[in-house]
């Protein structure tokens, strides 16, 4: 005889999934998309990455990178990291802020070109005489751009842990509030009394 | 240059809801629960950064 598996109470937290986390780490949302949870992944994917974008449009396309060379040869991630903290948490958006990574540690630019096409240039460290002209030239926008970038790469971590154990307020466990004690009507106190 | 300081504040209100929605979505899963949780979060961090925006704006005017 097989009974019928109980379906969990609405309110229980999922398991946890590392696929689903691991795919949200990938590209927002995917996970809960995977999980089924597709409203919710779609507005953290068109969210994230809408912010992403905008935040790299609004540097040009050029705030989210990891500076690769000092005066003396290729600097260790961990000193371009303390340098340029920020990728710390662009770097959470996923498989959007791969292409710094992959500038840092691919092989550097055979020559240094005047007008470089976009996707030449797309996550490539700037040059410090670029870098200086396009901050001095423009107003707070650069500023702003990059702000946008790792928000979207910080709040991403929360939709991570979503796709893991789903939303954080389920795993809290509620406690039930007491019913109000009836209030003493007078009668009742003067049977009391009495 | 004042208008250019402004413009570059437009994305805000955007960025605000977009902020508010994605956090209180990773906290609730019911439709209802996220978007009355998104409205406190919103107006929270427009309380917020409007009072920010203000104090600056009164110390910027008296020195």
């Amino acid at each position: 005889m097989s009974s019928a598996p109980t379906a969990p109470p609405k309110d229980a937290p999922p398991e946890p999934s590392m696929l689903g986390a691991g795919l949200s780490y990938l590209i927002p949302g995917l996970g809960q998309i995977y999980q089924q949870r597709y409203a919710k992944g779609a507005l953290f994917m068109v969210s994230l990455l809408g912010m992403f974008m905008v935040g790299q449009s609004m540097g040009q396309w050029q705030n989210v990178y990891i500076p690769r060379e000092d005066g003396g040869g290729h600097r260790s991630l961990v000193g371009s990291l303390v340098l340029r903290w920020h990728y710390a948490g662009q770097f959470w958006i996923g498989v959007a802020a791969w292409p710094a990574l992959s500038h840092y540690y691919g092989p550097p630019p055979r020559d240094v070109e005047e007008n470089p096409s976009f996707w030449r240039r797309y996550q490539r460290p700037p040059g410090e005489t670029q870098l200086n002209e396009f901050i001095v030239n423009s107003d707070r926008t650069p500023d702003l751009g990059w702000v946008y970038t790792v928000i979207a790469g910080m709040l991403n971590i929360l939709v991570i842990y979503d796709a893991y154990a789903g939303p954080m307020i389920l795993a809290v466990p509620t406690i039930p509030r007491k019913a109000a004690a009836p209030q003493p009507t007078m009668e009742s106190k003067k049977e009391a009394v009495a | 240059m004042m208008l250019s300081t402004i413009t570059i504040y437009l994305h805000l209100p955007l960025m605000l809801l977009v902020i508010s929605l994605v956090y209180s979505a990773t906290r609730h899963e019911e439709w209802d629960e996220i978007l009355i949780e998104a409205f406190r979060w919103g107006i929270r961090m427009f309380g917020f950064m409007f009072t920010v925006g203000a104090v600056l704006f009164g110390v910027s005017f008296l020195w």
